[in-house]
């Protein structure tokens, strides 16, 4: 078993050892607080440290099992998030400037709430994509979060420093947004694994919002078994988020070891098939997984285009009176795409908003011949950081917009899906592949991820600088 | 891979006789918007504009029925 308090310790085996009275939960916290110290200039991933509030938490942990009380699931595990959740006492930046000047959050995310309740200890905020419209994990206020598996080279965004801070081993667990790809891209560019549950499935009460229509949060971590546990740690109702779902909780680590041989596993071509790269990455998976089968998913590419129209209006309409009142203060990228946003004819919209329920209803059919889909999360690798330009499929485009084309199809109708890491012999860097399954099999993706990480076909090991 | 491409076709309809004019656009909907739109900000606003009109091409390419529902649907 790792030592956890070593940077590689997975949730897991800290909250065992934290459980068992092998380690303090302040000796872990301690430990996180002390790596982020360390490591954190280097890689950009954290905004805000939240030491006192940690040490407290931590405390509190020991003190219950010290009174032999049960401290949850994930007692003693650092975690961080996207600093657009709320954190109480903590100024929820969005990754812009213009939020600093906003009071402190009153209260906490209704999300980081639950995660406490389940033991587990906040470290502090992460760096993001200003106002989460970016896939590239740059940010000109605090900075670009950057790859712990290459310096260089970009986290993806917009959940820039959550997958920064996973792969990098500062914390075992954090959690992002994803509204177009924003848990799957940076979970494929820095190896990590991260889930998109479905749309209404957890709450996001207590976070600021980009498109209210697409917007998801979830977790990112190094294990499948890992993602489930915090995954489950986040599922509950909650009135105070209008989108969400009234379901009942449906956990999944309890059953993510059930063999998949009985599942349906499909590999999407057409849109999807992407280049060779990124189809080596695919078979390895699909290999491992007998999944010989392909589907196509009818439409992607006008649903791609249907989620970029959709998520420009919406996010223009949310900060509409920013974009009057202080222009000069958003990161330029943004700004110039939110003014285009707020002057799309209504009925661009309109149209997508119908191509969305249309596409919905084409898709989830294909769910009648298979129980996941495979499909890759980027089309490429992590480009350098301040790259505006690569190569896809033979031709140069921008990589801010076409890092999320494989993603976008994809949560467009909110379905879920797993980004698992794979590393090809030899490659320096990753890429994941996306596991979706059908709206609410959330078990699936994971049961699948398990498979894989089993097997040792997908793994995410804490990035080697960082091993210390 | 023409998939991934900005510089997709437009659509087999009737659109396409004329150019997307993104100056005119703007030049209409921002002071309407009470927009304030510097001279340095207008190339980039333009050319996402010019992404967003050839999204809308890609949308119209899928032919919806007249009764099709959009996706939100509000429930007093």
């Amino acid at each position: 078993m790792t030592d956890p308090l070593a940077p590689s310790a997975s949730a897991v085996e800290i909250a065992t050892a934290v459980k068992a009275g092998q380690v303090k939960a302040r000796a872990v916290a301690e430990a996180a607080l002390a790596r982020i110290e360390k490591h954190n200039g280097m890689l950009g991933a954290f905004t805000d440290v939240t030491a006192m509030r940690a040490i407290d938490a931590a405390e509190l942990v020991d003190g219950k099992i010290a009174n032999g009380l049960d401290p949850g699931p994930l007692a003693g595990v650092p975690y961080a998030v996207k600093n657009l959740y709320d954190i109480k006492n903590v100024v929820t930046r969005a990754g812009s400037k213009i939020n600093r000047d906003d009071p402190p959050a009153r209260r906490d995310a209704t999300l980081v709430g639950k995660l406490e309740a389940a033991g587990a200890v906040l470290v502090g905020a992460l760096n993001m994509d200003e106002y989460a419209y970016g896939f590239v994990g740059e940010n000109s206020h605090d900075g670009p979060a950057r790859n712990p598996h290459a310096l260089d080279h970009m986290t993806g965004g917009s959940s820039a420093g959550p997958a920064a801070a996973v792969a990098g081993g500062l914390v075992p667990l954090s959690l992002g947004s994803d509204t177009n790809g924003s848990i799957r891209v940076p979970a494929s560019l820095c190896g990590i694994f991260g889930l998109k549950p479905t749309y209404g499935r957890l709450s996001r009460a207590n976070t600021f919002p980009f498109v209210s229509s697409l917007d998801h949060l979830g977790p990112f971590a190094r294990s499948a078994r890992d993602l489930a546990l915090a995954y489950d740690a986040l599922q509950g109702f909650d009135e105070a988020d209008p989108a969400q779902a009234k379901r009942v909780n449906e956990p999944t680590t309890n059953r993510i070891g059930y063999p998949i041989p009985g599942l349906r596993i499909g590999v999407a071509d057409g849109y999807f098939a992407g280049d060779a790269m990124a189809q080596a990455h695919v078979k390895v998976v699909a290999k491992a997984l007998d999944a010989s089968r392909v589907v196509s998913i009818p439409d992607a590419q006008a649903a791609r285009a249907a989620a970029f129209l959709i998520t420009m209006a919406e996010g223009a309409a949310l900060h509409l009176e920013r974009l009057r009142t202080r222009p000069e203060d958003f990161d330029p990228d943004t700004r110039d795409r939110l003014l285009a946003g707020a002057m799309l004819p209504a009925v661009w919209v309109e149209k997508a908003q119908k191509l969305r329920r249309a596409y919905r209803d084409k898709v989830l059919r294909v769910f009648d011949e298979v129980d996941a889909i495979l499909a890759p999360a980027t089309p490429m690798k992590a480009p350098k950081i301040g790259q505006k330009t690569a190569v896809f499929g033979g031709v140069e485009l921008p990589v801010r917009p076409n890092l999320g084309i494989f993603t976008q199809p994809i949560s467009f109708i909110g379905l879920p899906a797993a980004s698992v890491p794979v590393w090809l012999p030899g490659e320096e860097l990753p890429l994941g592949v996306q596991v979706i399954a059908a709206p609410w099999r959330e078990d699936v993706c994971l049961r699948i991820a398990q498979q894989l990480e089993t097997a040792g076909v997908c793994v995410a090991p804490v990035a080697k600088g960082f091993l210390e | 891979m023409e998939l991934w491409q900005n510089d997709l076709p437009w659509g087999h309809h009737d659109m396409a006789y004329k150019p997307f004019d993104a100056d005119a656009l703007i030049d209409a909907a921002a002071p309407l918007l009470q927009l304030r739109i510097e001279p340095e900000y207008r190339a980039a606003i333009k050319a996402n504009l010019k992404t967003a009109s050839k999204m809308a091409a890609l949308v119209e390419q899928v032919k919806l029925e007249n009764g099709a529902e959009p996706a939100p649907v509000f429930r007093a």
